[in-house]
């Protein structure tokens, strides 16, 4: 696939997103707009699973931080779209230029992406040095140092304390126009000089070295990308959410994401939008049992938190079954060349990136 | 110079908290190449169970016998159902299938004693602060490094003096040879699980008597500090471990003591970035990276 360019290759995940989009779309007018609240969550999280995707899929190396980037993108986002006549309310010792400062919708997602990847250059510089697992724990303690500087950087981000203020307006045509753009720039760096030494060093690394591929800066740049998708996540998160706190971004948002991307087939993109719309919907149920369903006379009730233990059972169930999840390593791939040559392969075909073969060591 | 020694028995009563928790996980990744997400569960649930039975009157002995029996049990019981179809598989399947025992052991522990804090209630006389002169040092600091020591001293013998310890020791350098030799490896598995849940159970005791409350969601800091811990000292050997457990107390009261006030708030941002720093320098691990325990 490499060999038809990351153009092409941008076809396929970018068809699947649409048709996310385009059931999303179905679903709010079926509903006449009841569930926008939860259409709009799912759009976020799917967003925040391809920004999760870019770089585990590409590399192999299990990240615990990318909440740190949400967080990162949350607040930067929150900062300059809070109103400027009520930043002396909420952030009172706001440094003097960013008091000043009241940027459109466009510009704040752009800047959250952008600080967030920022974050995550400076950090993957240190952390992708490590072996793949001394990686994994390396992104938790930073999320463990993004969490601590939010809750003390009183200042900028009124620390522990809630954060509001935000204007609401994280809009249907925003989160998913802003997924169609992340499924756009991942697919581009999957299938771009980036993305294919990235996965050689995840399949090979010695053959990989041997090749040329830098080890560091296979695994820096999907970090960085996979950065500012989530930032942009992030962003519109603070947007949909208005009022958030730094506890808002640990631990617990982690498993969402990761089972999400897991679920779907950790390499590809389709995977993980196929991921996020299972695992939503999934979510949506257990939910829905935790208030309690009535069936027939009887109201069936979950016990509440149900969902975090179902989730844990089909995390494992899936990796004893199903490692690769539900499409495998399958992404969709449309080659428009292919059409002009009589009798040639089928052209539209379900291609495959191999998972890993064995962890990175 | 008072004040040098007393932050010195910080350092080790801290370091050795972590030393012991940095072991407990890194002879099951050792043997299994699994970094256990779950293994802070173990901890609360063990701390957990004491709060039960020291309300309900029991003697501290058996409260200490029971939580450290049951934390083997559970380890085993995870070990032996999660785990061990996993016994060949990739080290990123195994952290996040870890992940998912976590999730399922921390709604259990909510289901059974709520989501609210809990206190860890220990008797007055393990409370006590020694004077030695100047000197102030909590008991608990003292029978904490003791006990540390001990339980080093003990898993040492284990491992490099008794024939089980060579079985061990093999399965974690050459999973394939040592099979070959006729040690089978889920007797290995049963054994190594058992020593981690029992090291963890200790370590869950020391660690909730000296926080004093916690709530089913409090695996969090000890499963982030052993994490650390053991990529500091080199990931899969005990040497590793013990190291980085200290380096990571020592360098915690380093920055408490050294820090100006007004940014002692950072002091956890600052003690992992020095961690990521050493890392930076020393990619392996202090001891450097390698499985054998």
């Amino acid at each position: 696939m490499g060999r038809q360019g990351s153009l092409v290759g941008m076809i396929g995940p970018l068809m699947v997103a649409a048709l996310v989009t385009l059931l999303a779309v179905v679903v709010q007018g079926a509903t006449s707009g009841a569930i926008n609240d939860i259409i709009i969550l799912f759009g976020i999280n799917a967003i925040l699973v391809v920004g999760f995707q870019s770089f585990a899929g590409n590399t192999g190396i299990m990240s615990f931080g990318h909440v740190a980037f949400m967080a990162v993108g949350a607040y930067t986002a929150g900062i300059l779209a809070i109103p400027v006549t009520l930043k002396p309310i909420v952030l009172p010792s706001l440094p003097g230029f960013l008091s000043h400062v009241e940027l459109s919708t466009f510009w704040t997602l752009l800047v959250a992406g952008l600080v967030a990847s920022a974050v995550a250059l400076v950090a993957g510089f240190a952390i992708m040095r490590l072996s793949g697992t001394g990686a994994s724990i390396a992104t938790l303690g930073m999320l463990v140092i993004v969490n601590n500087v939010l809750s003390q950087a009183h200042a900028i981000t009124r620390g522990p304390q809630s954060f509001f203020g935000v204007p609401q307006d994280a809009s249907f045509g925003w989160v998913f126009g802003s997924l169609i753009v992340v499924v756009a720039l991942s697919a581009w760096m999957k299938w771009s000089g980036i993305g294919l030494r990235s996965r050689a060093v995840r399949d090979d690394m010695m053959a990989a070295e041997a090749s040329g591929a830098k080890r560091v800066a296979s695994r820096l740049w999907p970090f960085v990308l996979s950065g500012f998708i989530t930032g942009v996540g992030g962003g519109l998160y603070a947007k949909d959410l208005t009022a958030f706190s730094p506890d808002s971004f640990f631990i617990s948002q982690v498993v969402g994401v990761l089972v999400m991307a897991i679920i779907g087939g950790l390499s590809s993109i389709s995977g993980a939008l196929v991921g996020a719309t299972v695992i939503s919907v999934l979510v949506e149920i257990l939910r829905n049992l935790e208030a309690g369903i009535p069936v027939g006379s009887l109201v069936v009730q979950a016990p509440a938190g149900i969902s975090q233990a179902v989730l844990g059972v089909v995390l494992i169930l899936m990796l004893r079954w199903r490692p690769a999840g539900i499409t495998g390593p399958l992404e969709l791939e449309i080659d428009p060349r292919r059409w002009r040559v009589p009798g040639g392969r089928s052209r539209i075909q379900l291609g495959s990136t191999p998972p890993p073969r064995s962890g990175p060591k | 110079m008072i004040l040098a020694i007393q932050r010195l028995a910080d350092a080790l009563s801290v370091g050795s908290t972590y030393a012991l928790l940095a072991l407990g996980l890194t002879l099951v990744y050792g043997v299994m190449n699994l970094i256990n997400f779950a293994y802070g569960m173990m901890l609360v649930w063990t701390a957990l169970l004491a709060v039960l039975l020291i309300d309900h009157g029991i003697p501290i002995p058996l409260v200490v016998f029971g939580c450290v029996s049951f934390a083997i049990l559970l380890s085993v019981a995870t070990g032996w159902i999660a785990f061990r179809p996993f016994l060949t598989a990739a080290p990123v399947t195994l952290l996040i299938t870890s992940f998912g025992v976590e999730l399922v052991l921390q709604y259990a522990a909510i289901l059974a004693f709520g989501n609210y804090p809990l206190v860890l209630q220990i008797p007055s006389y393990l409370n006590e602060v020694l004077h030695l002169g100047s000197l102030r040092i909590p008991k608990v600091e003292l029978i904490t490094i003791g006990t540390s020591v001990i339980v080093i001293g003990c898993l040492w013998y284990l491992l490099q003096r008794t024939s089980f310890g060579i079985e061990i020791r093999a399965t974690a350098e050459k999973p394939e040879v040592a099979r070959l030799m006729g040690i089978r490896p889920s007797r290995i598995l049963v054994v190594v699980f058992a020593i981690s849940g029992a090291i963890a159970g200790i370590a869950g005791l020391l660690w909730f008597a000296k926080v004093g409350a916690l709530t089913a969601r409090s695996d969090l800091d000890p499963t982030i500090k052993a994490f650390v811990a053991i990529v500091l000292g080199g990931l899969g050997n005990t040497r590793g471990a013990v190291v980085g457990g200290l380096a990571l107390g020592g360098l915690e009261v380093l920055m408490s003591s050294l820090l100006p006030d007004a940014a002692l708030g950072y002091t956890d941002a600052i003690v992992f970035v020095s961690v990521i720093g050493i890392l930076l320098l020393r990619p392996g691990g202090l001891i450097g990276a390698s499985t054998r325990l």
